[in-house]
């Protein structure tokens, strides 16, 4: 057995991690790195923000902002808000890794920059696909809640406008495509009226096919004097290069990525004989500790339906994430997922690759990542219990190990990070009790 | 009943087949009975004041003006 | 009588909070013969007592109406002797004489933790689990106190007392009697603080709100709404906390605004107009840069529900078509 894993790697591409890793997050990143700030004009003062009462900002989009929640900027939009908010506007370039609040910062941007007054689009922001789009359109109307003399509308596929249409909102957003076709081939859009211009996920978006010239064919259609925004989480080469066909004369806002570590977990092992013994190890621990959301792996799809089966007898409420799915089931499993509708997440490593699991408190290995070869995949097991940020939450993270073979990759994965890997013995409650802490 | 004595003698035989800790206000609504002068005012007047207010819910004849 | 806020709870909330807090030490006294043995047996036994307790409790879900009640089910017939069957292990608390005592003191205790940890990231999550534990409260009035000892110890707010700091306390011990997590990498940030202490709030207004549908009894609510005015009443009479005060006050109204209304009318509504004018300006005073996101919430929840006359039931309250389900 095993899964196909070259096939599966093709369907999980950059777009559907990104949101998916949307879906399941509900709060920012941990980040300890500084950001790196890289001024057009060097001489012109910097300034940071440590409060959004410092912004200035309308009454109905401050009001937004608290209504989402938030109490403080986060670091990226502590120097990034300002840039973006300044008279006269100023572009900007910005990269960190996802989860370090760039939406928030770049919605906040268009809701603040456009007139309520006039009725024609003055805001335009181009995500890579549909259901991102979607996501970030949630947002906008969100932080807008309070400011509905402004409104939104999606130049997405299957949004189908009459002839001659002339659109009364002012913020747009949409896919590449239909972006362009909406402002040149239809004309709804008036692109000389344009004052912010924000791309998002660029690095998603020079993945994908025509995506990259489409938005390069928008972006000429914009005045000069437009604010032109782009976000990444990453910045290879390509990225850059295509950021700076985008963004004239930008400012450049970098956040390092946060180094996973295992300094923040706790890791124990438990031996068992067999399958049916691990599943049994699992529900003491359940017994034992109190556990919001678990993510638990399995090696193959077989094995992660046995669990998943034997959890619902026992009265779990379970959901089974696995490679056959399209991304859009994916997108619903997690969504349920994280609104608790189920509380137990059982998936095998190949589809669940490139999701964040920082938001789930205990991580379950129910067999231990090993490559095609049966060698001990260091990275894999980093990225699945792996958290971010010195004083960001803790995890627990338990490896169930039942043979020879997989105590031999366990020592080795240990020698590798060169951290103990606690014995656990599920047993005994006082000992799970402990772990828990 | 001073307003200082422990409220709600009402219900101590019903209470609860549990410790027996009886919570500062035990039913839903208060007897008028019960309530000391200084809160048949509070919740007479058309507003509270500040840092007075009874802890014992009002009494269910004055819920309405 | 003093005038003005106070500093501290009334001594009828302070004298009910302590002697909630020893019946709880007592019951955990009673069974420590059980939580302490060497015995391999009773070990084991404990563990299916602990696990029987718990684990229903981690699987309230909004999933539907007939999983909850099973759920229900399962943890009314542990706590009323009878055997239950967990990961396909036979147990029930007359195996042991202080059987009882356990599994009613790690089942408030879950409850509890349930709610700090999912509804603290997940608001909606307080309404299943409330109604259960509403539920086990009215057949087991036992347990219901001790979910109010657990959760006065972890949430002083919820009673709500402020623990004045004694002398000789450490400023780590006095953080913790405060509710903040306090680890060797120092104590957690306010923002995690706050969450938790939502979650628990929030928790804590549902229950006073729901009664189990299925409940066979006419009486009054094991834990009602007269203890939603008394924690609201009790908040108010004493001076606001930075950051704490509205954050909670917020999380409470938005929780339990619709039931004190519809319970309490103009009685409720004199201590919204109270907020507005006269305690919310407390609040700002003792507010800094920064802290203004809390205040904010509240003060926006307050001008609309004056200026609508109404309070918009709760999100994610369970519906009546729900327990069709
Ligand atoms: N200042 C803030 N305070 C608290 N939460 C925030 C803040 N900014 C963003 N968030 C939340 O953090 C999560 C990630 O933010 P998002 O803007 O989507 O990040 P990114 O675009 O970098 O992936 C979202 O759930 C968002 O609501």
């Amino acid at each position: 057995e095993g899964d196909k894993t070259g096939e599966e790697d093709d369907k999980d591409d950059k777009a559907a991690q990104s949101l998916l890793n949307k879906l399941i997050r509900s709060n920012l990143v941990n980040t300890t790195n500084q950001v790196e700030v890289l001024q057009r004009d060097p001489n012109s003062p910097l300034y940071s923000v440590k409060s959004f009462e410092e912004l200035r900002l309308k009454p109905q989009l401050l009001q937004g902002v608290y209504a989402m929640g938030f109490n403080r900027p986060s670091k990226i939009q502590e120097n990034a808000l300002p840039m973006m908010l300044a008279e006269p506007p100023q572009n900007l370039i910005a990269q960190s890794q996802s989860g370090t609040g760039k939406t928030a910062a770049f919605v906040l941007a268009m809701l603040s920059h456009v007139d309520p007054n006039n009725k024609f689009p003055q805001a335009l922001c181009v995500s890579p696909t549909y259901e991102l789009a979607l996501q970030t359109g949630k947002v906008i109307e969100q932080m807008g809640k309070h400011y509905s003399e402004v409104k939104l509308v999606y130049a997405i596929r299957g949004n189908k406008l009459p002839r001659g249409t002339q659109l009364q909102e002012q913020v747009v957003i949409g896919t590449p495509g239909t972006m362009l076709d909406w402002c040149l081939k239809f004309k709804f859009i008036d692109p000389k009226k344009i004052k912010v211009f924000v791309l998002d996920e660029a690095d998603v978006m020079i993945a994908t096919q025509g995506h990259q010239d489409q938005s390069i064919r928008i972006q000429r259609m914009l005045p000069k004097q437009c604010q032109m925004l782009l976000f990444s989480a990453t910045f290879e080469e390509t990225v850059w290069n295509f950021a700076q066909r985008i963004v004239p004369d930008p400012n450049i806002i970098k956040l390092k990525r946060e180094e996973e570590t295992l300094d923040t977990i706790k890791q124990y092992y438990v031996l068992c004989n067999s399958k049916e013994e691990k599943f049994m190890a699992l529900c003491n621990i359940y017994g034992a500790i109190t556990i919001a959301q678990a993510m638990i792996f399995c090696h193959t799809r077989k094995t992660a339906g046995w669990l998943a089966g034997e959890l619902s007898r026992e009265g779990h409420q379970v959901a089974l994430l696995s490679g056959e799915m399209q991304v859009e089931q994916r997108a619903a499993v997690i969504d349920r997922f994280r609104d608790g509708k189920e509380k137990v997440l059982v998936t095998t490593n190949v589809c669940a690759r490139g999701i964040d699991v920082e938001q789930v408190s205990v991580v379950i290995n129910f067999d231990l990542p090993v490559d095609r070869d049966g060698n001990p995949d260091n990275e894999t097991y980093l990225h699945r219990i792996g958290r971010t940020g010195r004083f960001g939450k803790r995890g627990l993270a338990i490896n169930m190990v039942d043979s020879r073979f997989s105590m031999n990759v366990l020592n080795k994965i240990q020698d590798h990070f060169d951290k103990k890997i606690e014995k656990l013995d599920t047993d005994d409650l006082d000992e799970i009790e402990k772990i828990a802490g | 009943f001073g307003s200082a004595a422990p409220v709600a003698a009402s219900g101590f035989g019903q209470a609860s087949g549990g410790f027996g800790v009886m919570a500062p206000a035990d039913s839903l609504f208060t007897p008028q009975s019960q309530l000391s002068e200084e809160e048949l005012k509070e919740f007479g007047g058309k507003r509270f004041t500040l840092g007075q207010i009874p802890l014992k819910p009002p009494p269910v004849n004055m819920l309405v003006v | 009588r003093k005038k003005g806020l106070q500093t501290k709870a009334e001594q009828s909330t302070l004298k009910w909070y302590q002697e909630l807090q020893d019946s709880a030490n007592q019951c955990a006294q009673a069974f420590e013969g059980l939580n302490n043995t060497k015995d391999i047996q009773t070990k084991k036994l404990r563990m299916e007592l602990q696990k029987a307790a718990t684990i229903p409790v981690s699987q309230i879900s909004s999933i539907s109406g007939s999983k909850l009640r099973e759920i229900f089910d399962k943890i009314d017939k542990l706590l009323s002797g009878r055997s239950v069957v967990s990961g396909g292990k036979s147990v029930s608390t007359s195996q042991h004489p202080n059987g009882l005592d356990f599994v009613s003191y790690k089942l408030a205790e879950k409850f509890v933790k349930q709610g700090e940890e999912e509804v603290a990231s997940h608001h909606e999550a307080a309404f299943p689990i409330a109604v259960v534990a509403s539920g086990v409260w009215e057949l087991h009035p036992k347990v219901g106190d001790l979910i109010l000892a657990h959760l006065h110890k972890k949430c002083p707010y919820a009673v709500p007392h402020y623990p004045p700091m004694k002398d000789g306390t450490s400023v780590e011990e006095y953080q913790k009697i405060l509710g903040y997590r306090v680890e060797d990498g120092g104590v957690e940030a306010q923002d995690s603080f706050l969450k938790r202490m939502s979650g628990m709030i929030r928790l804590y207004a549902a229950i006073i709100q729901l009664r189990w549908p299925n409940g066979s009894k006419q009486g009054p609510a094991p834990h009602g709404l007269n203890n939603g005015w008394r924690w609201l009443a009790q908040m108010l009479n004493m001076e606001p906390l930075a950051d704490v005060t509205a954050t909670l006050l917020f999380d409470f109204l938005e929780v339990c605004g619709n039931a004190l209304m519809t319970q309490y009318q103009v009685q409720f509504w004199k201590l919204i107009l109270l907020i507005q004018e006269e305690y919310l300006p407390r609040i700002e005073a003792v507010t800094s840069q920064g802290q203004a996101g809390s205040v904010t919430r509240l003060k926006q929840f307050l001008e609309s529900s004056l200026r609508s006359r109404q309070i918009p039931p709760p999100k994610g309250q369970l519906s009546s078509h729900f327990w069709r389900s």
